[in-house]
């Protein structure tokens, strides 16, 4: 989309960037509790603050490739670092990737008045539609960390036999199998 | 199962969660969060009370009739019994210095999560039943009173810490929250409401002497099998010796190590030292676990399947005590065994029989951690070591949290990395040593069902790895303890992609020049070393 965007609204976008995106992490830090909130906006080390950081590294980036030219390798990664996270808190998956579209309302309070303006109301009716796009990559995303969690659950089962024999080790199954076998047999050449 | 929304609940997405106080916003217990419940089978095995089939998700949990005066009960007899329980029951004055110090807190930023607030779902039932002001005042005085919605809050989140004592770290009090989660566990045990993931492999310890359960042929089987395996990618011959009289040392090691990937690298690791140096050792498949699943259920149950170690190294009639790489195993050797089946008169102070070496801060308990060992040797100049042989590696090194903060061993398995490998990284400081973060997974809740909070609570840790690795190319994450090795595999499979676990002592195994050697192109795992692979119909030369 970046590459056909109009120059006088990527113009107003370009400025409007710090607030708006400051006010963006708002947004996303308040789909936490209130606690956690304040927690993700004061501590400032990235190790201290795993969460925090992570929407910090991801929002102005991302917000660069919604108005520029958008590499799709860049953006895929910039909401992964997002919507990894969520996909494993409490979150259902509206809530999850709601952050993206949380940029509508933004835009339309800091943006869309100067757009007007200037005449751009259907350049940035269209540039919001980027924004859906981003909101549904951001679902792709999602779903594919979703799917990585089960196939971490389901490779973790297969790697435990022992627990879908009730606690007894392959040996002992194959020992216990091959007792079996032989039990049948014997039935069989009985009959 | 998950549950179908009604339209009307489709429509609702909560984007703001409500600003309240903790006490008045109800808990939902979810599935991915919680662990499935203990079998009663399983419960009944070691005579615990109440066996019973029941689910988190009923709203009948089969609780028996007097369950309050019980929980009470229980409450006031280790309130006089634990002096430090009583004591972090009465100081916090809640400064919230721990708040945002533990990994399940930041990996979910769910505030029940912070330390201060998962103890005082507790304290808060003990103001409101044990002292005067809060039986007056109630809520005004942090108060309220038990009742089966706060039994099932104290259970859902005593199952979200893993006791790794992160927070205690930053408490000016020095209250540990993990002897919080400790008494917490102890009461849910009250009513047979333990997880089956920890409850099984107590049973099972209880009945072979070990978590899974592997009989005495089946454990001597699988660490031949592994003898089978250094044959074939060493070219020698291993024969551990089992059960041995008179053996000079036991060793004993977690049986993840015996059984589970890539724990059994580690094992092999081991093996190799020991037939390097000519160890007088054995085995025995009566101690065949260093890990203590009792103490994630009870001080009583820990005490109980803690004992077979050190009547085993009576039976064989050992100096001393050797243990191999695990975690929460050496919080209760250091802080417990020496009082819960101690102290062991008939050991000596244990001595390293090549260097002469004292290990005397294991004077009390008689045993010694198996990077000490190896670091002495080290030291000493008895390995003989090719560190080229893991040059493909990029290792960081996670400190696991007992070892590091339960014993406080830092600089012995640096050293031995150090000495086994060129590339060396750490990670940074704020999230080793004595400030490491968890795995997320410990304390028993390395179950599949919970994957969601492993991998929450992993984040922190994996969050340092990540950097590491983009950062200097780490692609191996090593370890001391075989629930990290157990679990790390599967965070790092989410969080970092393309980094691997694996145990200290493997990389010494890959790095030991044994006697009589093939030469070496493949690894303990049998994955080809690169710059070691032989090209056809030629020669491999080790620049040693």
């Amino acid at each position: 989309m970046g590459r056909n965007l109009h120059k006088g609204l990527r113009e107003i976008l370009e400025q409007k960037k710090g607030p708006v995106v400051e006010r963006w992490r708002e947004q996303i830090h308040k789909s936490y509790p209130p606690e956690t909130a304040q927690f993700l906006k004061r501590e400032k080390n990235r190790f201290s603050n795993p969460i925090g950081s992570s929407i910090e590294e991801s929002i102005w980036p991302l917000y660069d490739q919604l108005i520029g030219e958008a590499d799709p390798a860049v953006t895929k990664k910039l909401l992964d670092n997002l919507v990894r996270i969520r996909a494993v808190q409490d979150f259902t998956p509206a809530s999850a990737v709601q952050i993206i579209f949380a940029l509508k309302p933004i835009l339309r309070k800091e943006v869309l008045p100067l757009a007007q303006k200037k005449g751009l109301l259907k350049e940035y009716l269209e540039f919001e539609s980027e924004i859906d796009r981003f909101g549904l990559l951001a679902f792709d995303v999602f779903m594919e960390c979703r799917e990585r969690v089960w196939e971490i659950k389901r490779n973790d089962l297969l790697k435990r036999p022992y627990l879908l024999a009730g606690g007894m080790c392959p040996s002992y199954m194959m020992k216990r199998g091959i007792k079996h076998l032989e039990k049948l047999k014997k039935e069989i050449t009985q009959h | 199962m998950a549950k179908e929304l009604t339209p009307q609940e489709m429509l609702r997405i909560d984007l703001t969660p409500p600003n309240r106080d903790w006490m008045d916003i109800p808990t939902v217990i979810k599935p991915g969060i919680y662990c499935y419940p203990a079998k009663p089978e399983k419960v009944e095995a070691v005579g615990m009370p109440n066996p019973h089939v029941w689910s988190p998700l009923d709203d009948d949990w089969g609780l028996p009739e007097d369950w309050k005066e019980t929980f009470l009960q229980g409450m006031r007899e280790r309130l006089d019994k634990h002096r430090s329980f009583k004591i972090f029951m009465d100081i916090c004055v809640r400064c919230g210095a721990c708040a945002d110090k533990c990994h399940f807190f930041l990996g979910s930023g769910d505030p029940k999560n912070m330390p201060v607030v998962r103890a005082e779902l507790i304290r808060s039932v003990y103001r409101g039943e044990f002292t005067k002001a809060g039986q007056i005042l109630g809520r005004l005085a942090g108060g309220r009173k038990l009742t089966e919605d706060v039994l099932k809050e104290i259970w859902y989140y005593m199952f979200q810490c893993t006791e790794c004592r992160r927070c205690s770290l930053f408490c000016p009090y020095g209250i540990d929250t993990a002897e919080v989660t400790i008494i917490g566990r102890e009461l849910i045990n009250l009513f047979g409401l333990n997880i089956n993931w920890i409850q099984e492999p107590v049973a099972n310890c209880y009945e072979t002497g070990n978590h899974l359960g592997l009989l005495p042929h089946t454990f001597k089987q699988n660490v031949e099998f592994m003898c089978m395996d250094i044959e074939e990618f060493v070219g020698i011959k291993v024969d551990p010796p089992f059960n041995k009289k008179g053996a000079e040392i036991l060793f004993v090691t977690p049986s993840g190590d015996v059984f589970a990937e890539p724990g059994i690298y580690t094992l092999m690791g081991y093996l190799l030292l020991f037939e390097h140096i000519g160890l007088d050792y054995t085995w025995s498949t009566y101690a065949s676990e260093g890990g203590n699943f009792g103490f994630f259920t009870s001080l009583d149950m820990a005490q109980r399947l803690n004992a077979k170690i050190y009547a085993e190294a009576k039976r064989l009639g050992v100096k001393w005590i050797l243990g191999g790489e695990c975690g929460h195993m050496w919080r209760v050797v250091h802080q417990y065994m020496n009082t819960f089946n101690g102290p062991p008169e008939f050991l000596e102070e244990p001595v390293n029989p090549l260097t002469g070496t004292k290990f005397e801060n294991a004077k009390s308990a008689k045993m010694v951690h198996i990077s000490e060992f190896t670091a002495d040797l080290i030291k000493h100049g008895k390995l003989k070591l090719n560190p080229k042989r893991n040059d493909h590696l990029k290792v960081t090194y996670h400190d696991s949290c007992n070892p590091s903060r339960g014993m406080g061993m830092f600089e012995e398995p640096r050293y031995v990395i150090k000495n086994v490998c060129n590339n060396f990284y750490e990670m940074p400081e704020n999230t080793i040593r004595e400030q490491t973060f968890c795995c997320g997974s410990g304390a028993g809740l390395n179950a599949g069902e919970n994957m969601e909070l492993r991998l929450r609570g992993g984040l922190p840790r994996a969050n340092a790895v990540k950097y590491v690795h983009e950062r200097f190319g780490v692609n191996m994450l090593s370890c001391v303890c075989a629930i990290d090795r157990a679990v790390l595999p599967a965070s790092m499979e989410y969080w970092v992609p393309d980094v691997n676990v694996c145990g200290v002592s493997e990389l010494v195994g890959n790095a030991l020049v044994m006697e009589g050697e093939h030469e070496r192109t493949t690894d303990l795992r049998g994955e080809e070393i690169p710059g070691f692979a032989k090209a056809e119909g030629e020669e491999v030369k080790e620049d040693v």
